[in-house]
């Protein structure tokens, strides 16, 4: 318990010197104004962002990208609320009934609620990552290769569960993303795999260059094909505090919230997705009235907002403690924390001990930031929502494409990008999701390299993943969690979780 | 035989020239090798479930009712493609000043509501703005206006 505060006070000191709190503050506001403009999401803000933080020190250049992360979160709450139009995939939850109270003149109600649940999940989040960070660190040091290789395969297996629309096809993009992960020179035998001879592939593909072709440029190409319509509520926003009836009715949901959002967000395999829409289903059974749900009732709002950020927030903890980003916004902090010098893993809380608890110390800071700046600048962001996309895809794509050049500086980069557009673009249109191809790629790398290290030790035995009993106990929960998914029972259930 | 599923029909066949390319192109990298791996074994691996998997798309498509292809619009694609690769080109050649509105216009052509003038003058400010913000605040070696044995900014 001394330890724990001892090791708070050293974050809060890193967090709050002046360089870092500035930093904290720029991520969030250029984060939330991102968030807010429809269209860029996380991943492409971040890589769009990511050249802005070369020349700070790790520290102050992991805070910035986390408070861009949350700032954009927000940010996308925001447009769910006001516009009818999701940021991102874990506001989708929130367009059902934040967009009812805006038409109903509550839309302040609505965002002051959304800023408090996540405040409060914010504070819950940060408390339990520091909590679990020791243990987790110390189990992730007994872990061989053996064990790290099963983990991920759990992780996989969970991201295949996870992920919306068909089974087969999340499989597909695994796959795939494991096969795009083993481009370029081995690093062990020094062989060419898969460059066809071309010089941009050999040092493999950048986790930047792919992400923002499949995610970001792809989301623009799909944004154009459809016609845009805003549904911005002429509606007055109205009071931004919530009064003591919404509070005790949101009190609650916020509470449950936090904690499935938590747990979920811990997940390998982004589970941090889960949460707001496991929230709002649970909010909705557990309401006496379930009609009023879509009608602008406070509690859809209240429940998924908080487990979003609970779960954006806890989905840092395999990363910290692990090394083992789970979804694609934490691989792209891997590469924030690569390009800075730092190999993130069980190693980072006790090498880089500032860094770490600064990191989470910075979380709280962001949150209280977010809460106490935003709200206020409410208008000044709607305002935003006014430029038409004709003129910000445009913008939006000079900004990536400087972006991505700016990573290695290279053109060949660049071009690459556009080709992902192309292939992000072809797998939407043919059903595919693409962030399980993001994760599968990530883990690629991770992934061989424990195999071969594991059948290095083992001699070559592959049996060595089943005899060790916690590497076993890993493959077998993949098993399960995979053939769970193909049960029709539960194949029901999750097409219902998702649909509402 | 009647095709009851065009897209998994087509994801189908796209999965397996992937699974072709991955196992065709491995070929003659090793794949064991005495206590380890070869390099190839992955790859190999990764693309034979990726071909089993398009080949179960294949199959599903002709029996079992799914969605249609959909309409494949080409005009957005092309032009967001050819902008961001007129970026690749002009980034070294001629530097950020002309490269940025030259994504800004070309990309400008895949949306029916662009205003070109508008545009231009949107693509400017951009452009400006980042030169400033990358180059002069952020100090980073990205080429601002390069006119060949004249000027290199």
């Amino acid at each position: 318990m001394t330890d724990l505060l001892g090791n708070l006070a050293l974050g809060f000191s890193t967090a709050l010197s002046l360089q870092n709190l500035g930093l904290a503050f720029i991520g969030c506001l250029v984060g939330t104004l991102i968030g807010v403009l429809p269209g860029i999401g996380p991943i492409a803000t971040i890589t769009m962002l990511l050249p802005i933080t070369f020349s700070f020190d790790p520290i102050g250049a992991l805070i910035m990208l986390a408070g861009i992360y949350y700032g954009a979160q927000y940010g996308g709450s925001t447009t769910a609320i006001l516009v009818n139009i999701p940021g991102e995939v874990t506001a989708i939850v929130t367009t059902l009934d934040g967009h009812q109270m805006a038409k109903q003149g509550r839309a302040g109600v609505a965002l002051g609620i959304a800023a408090i649940g996540s405040f409060f999940a914010g504070c819950v989040a940060t408390v339990v990552i520091a909590a679990l960070a020791a243990p987790l660190v110390k189990l992730a040091l007994l872990f061989g290769p053996a064990e790290y290789f099963s983990l991920m395969v759990l992780g996989l297996a969970f991201a295949v569960v996870l992920a919306r629309g068909s089974v087969p096809k999340a499989l597909s993009m695994i796959l795939l993303g494991l096969l795009l992960s083993t481009i370029g020179t081995d690093i062990e035998t020094g062989a060419e795999r898969l460059t066809f001879g071309l010089n941009a592939l050999t040092s493999g593909i950048d986790f930047a260059v792919l992400a923002m072709g499949v995610i970001g440029f792809a989301e623009v190409l799909k944004n154009l094909e459809a016609p845009e319509q805003r549904d911005l509520t002429k509606a007055p926003i109205g009071r931004l505090l919530p009064g003591m009836e919404d509070l005790k009715r949101a009190a609650a949901p916020i509470v449950r919230g936090t904690l499935l959002g938590t747990a979920l967000g811990i997940l390998p395999g982004n589970g941090a997705v889960l949460g707001p829409f496991a929230s709002y289903a649970l909010e909705k059974k557990l309401a006496k009235d379930p009609r009023r749900f879509g009608r602008g009732a406070i509690e859809g709002v209240a429940g998924p907002e908080s487990a979003n950020n609970a779960g954006a927030q806890s989905s840092f903890i395999p990363l910290l403690t692990l090394g083992i980003p789970p979804n694609a916004v934490m691989a792209l902090m891997v590469g924030a924390m690569t390009i800075h010098g730092i190999v993130p893993g069980p190693l980072v809380m006790t090498k880089n001990a500032k860094l770490f608890w600064g990191m989470i110390a910075s979380m709280w800071v962001g949150n209280l930031m977010l809460l106490i700046i935003n709200l206020p600048l409410v208008g000044i962001w709607v305002k935003f929502l006014n430029v038409p996309y004709r003129l910000m895809y445009p913008a939006i794509l000079v900004f990536s494409c400087i972006g991505i050049y700016s990573v290695n500086n290279s053109p060949s980069d660049v071009m690459l990008t556009a080709v992902f557009a192309l292939v992000g673009y072809a797998l939407l249109k043919l059903g595919f999701e693409t962030a399980p191809l993001l994760l599968g790629y990530v883990l690629g790398r991770l992934m061989e390299e424990n195999l071969r290290r594991a059948l290095l030790i083992a001699r070559g035995h592959f049996t060595t993943f089943v005899e060790r009993p916690v590497s076993a106990g890993l493959l077998g929960a993949a098993l399960i969690v995979l053939v769970a998914a193909i049960l029709p029972a539960v194949r029901q259930r999750r097409a219902e979780v998702f649909t509402e | 035989m009647t095709i009851r599923s065009p897209q998994n029909l087509v994801a189908g066949l796209a999965l397996l020239a992937v699974a072709a390319v991955a196992l065709l192109s491995t070929g003659d990298l090793g794949a064991e090798r005495f206590y380890s791996i070869g390099p190839a074994l992955l790859p190999r691996g990764v693309g034979t479930l990726l071909g089993i998997l398009g080949a179960v798309f294949l199959v599903g498509s002709l029996l079992e009712q799914g969605e249609a292809l959909g309409r494949w619009p080409l005009r957005g694609p092309l032009f967001v493609f050819l902008s961001v690769a007129a970026f690749a080109v002009s980034i070294r050649t001629v530097g950020l000043a002309l490269a940025g509105p030259l994504v800004a216009m070309i990309s400008g052509a895949a949306s029916p509501d662009t205003k070109p003038k508008e545009l231009l003058l949107f693509a400017v400010v951009v452009t400006a703005l980042s030169v400033g913000l990358f180059r002069y605040v952020l100090n980073l070696p990205i080429p601002i206006l390069i006119i060949p044995r004249v000027l290199v900014l």
